[in-house]
Order: C-alpha cells, then sequence, then structure tokens
C-alpha cells in the first residue's frame, strides 16, 4: 500500500484525502484493490471455469479491523465459502481476507457474485 | 463530534455525485478493475446492456463519501456493506449519470452508530441494504 495508490484511488472517487499532521486514511473501499487480484484468481481459474464477462457482483460487505495505511504490505487470500446453482446460474459466496506483514487481520471483504454458464442472449 | 452527537433518525448530509465515462476511467486505473463493461458500448451492448455502466465497487466508494465526510477523518467504520440492485447507466453525452446519496442514523448503542444509506440514479435505488456501522468510541 503506497501513498501514490492511496492518493490515486481517493481522487478517483473526489474523496479528500487527509494530508498533513495525521496518518493518510485508506478510503473504506481501498480494499477493492487489495481483493481484486484475488478475485482476478477465481475468475480465471482454469479448473473451475468461470467467465468474468457472466458475472454480476451482487453484494459486497467490508469488516475492518483497522484501516489500510501506507507502507502496508498485505496477503489477500479468497475462500469460497458457499455455492448454490439454480439451473445454469451459480451464485458464489466468497470471502477474502486481507492480513498484514505480521499476520494480523487488516480487514475481510465478503461479496457474492452470480454467475451464468449460458452465453448472454 | 458527529458520530458521538447522533441520534436514531440523524440524516447526514445529502451528496450528488456526478459520473461520466472519465469518472470510469480514473476508477478503473485506480481500482485495477478493467472489465471492459465499464468504458466500451461495444463490449457492454454484446452482454446485453444498455451501454456501459459503473462499477459496483465505484457506485460503493461514491456513496461512502456521504458517510466519512460527516464522520470525519478520526471516525473508525467497523464495517460497510451494499448489494448492488440496479446498474448505472453512464452514457457518454458529455452529461453521464448523477447520483443521489442520503443517509440516515439507524441505530445508536454503547458501541456502535448504524448509518442506512439510500443511494439513487435516475429516481431508481441503486443499492440495496446500504449500511455502515462507525465505531462510537471514535474521536
Amino acid at each position: 500500500v503506497t501513498r501514490g495508490k492511496l492518493a490515486e484511488f481517493a481522487a478517483a472517487l473526489g474523496d479528500p484525502l487527509v494530508e498533513g499532521s495525521g496518518p493518510v486514511v485508506a478510503p473504506p473501499t481501498f480494499g477493492a484493490v487489495v481483493t481484486g487480484p484475488a478475485w482476478d484468481v477465481l475468475f480465471t481459474d482454469p479448473e473451475l471455469g468461470l467467465s468474468l464477462s457472466r458475472v454480476v457482483h451482487a453484494d459486497q460487505q467490508f469488516r475492518y479491523h483497522r484501516p489500510l495505511e501506507p507502507g502496508d504490505v498485505v496477503t489477500a487470500t479468497l475462500s469460497i465459502t458457499k455455492v448454490r446453482v439454480r439451473g445454469t446460474t451459480e451464485i458464489i459466496t466468497t470471502s477474502v481476507e486481507v492480513r498484514d506483514a505480521v499476520e494480523q487481520p487488516v480487514l475481510v471483504a465478503d461479496a457474492t457474485f452470480v454467475h451464468s454458464r449460458e452465453e448472454a442472449a | 463530534m458527529s458520530v458521538s452527537a447522533a441520534e436514531v433518525g440523524t440524516t447526514l448530509p445529502p451528496l450528488t455525485v456526478r459520473v461520466t465515462r472519465e469518472t470510469l476511467v480514473r476508477y478503473a486505473g485506480a481500482s485495477g478493475d478493467f472489465n471492459p463493461i465499464h468504458w466500451s458500448d461495444h463490449a457492454a451492448t454484446a452482454l446485453g446492456l444498455p451501454g456501459v455502466i459503473a462499477h459496483g465497487m465505484l457506485t460503493m466508494g461514491l456513496a461512502a463519501r456521504a458517510v466519512t465526510d460527516w464522520a470525519g477523518p478520526d471516525a473508525r467504520l467497523v464495517s460497510y456493506g451494499v448489494r448492488f440492485t440496479r446498474p448505472v447507466p453512464v452514457p457518454d453525452d458529455g452529461v453521464g449519470a448523477e447520483l443521489l446519496v442520503a443517509g440516515t442514523v439507524t441505530a445508536v448503542d454503547a458501541d456502535s452508530v448504524t448509518v442506512t444509506l439510500d443511494v439513487t440514479c435516475a429516481g431508481e435505488k441503486v443499492l440495496g441494504a446500504a449500511k455502515a456501522v462507525l465505531a462510537a468510541g471514535a474521536a
């Protein structure tokens, strides 16, 4: 997590990032920058056979242990927590746990994705 | 100050955000989400969408500003969650889309303050069950 990436992300949201005396605090959804690569692994895993073009992000929840800050080195670990199948539609519930360099939890990002096995009409 | 003084029914200052193709391009680069449905009409319409739509995570991030602007930099978020109930089309017409974010304090207890957000675009609700929980003790 770098100050530059935080500033770029905050600017993209029009979020006035707090600079100066206090620490720079990540916007609440900055966790998406860290969890995005974990989602990419899910959608490109050849064994799972999912296609990003047939995925709809249905819900998203972040649970925070502490804010991400410049200098953090973090690891994101994705778990598939539930899969429900309705015909050709799969409802995939995932949880990404983000931990810092000393293995302390930073945040958990839970998401539900709806994946269709059929091509769009 | 706002968080510590919050009562059930307290309303947050409403937020209006204009979303254009430039917003989407900036967010794509900043977030690393380069799914073409968020920048290519060709890709979006091929999937049956009316055209380019905003990243759900962008809408979620913009809506969070209503909470962080109100709560201030020292507030501590415990959780923030939404359902993506309806896509936000962003036409390349120089106007784009306008998001309206309204927030109301819906629960207060010893440990936390819960804000429920109402996020609409062109009169339609685009996020459902949008809730942010803040630690009551911080700042």
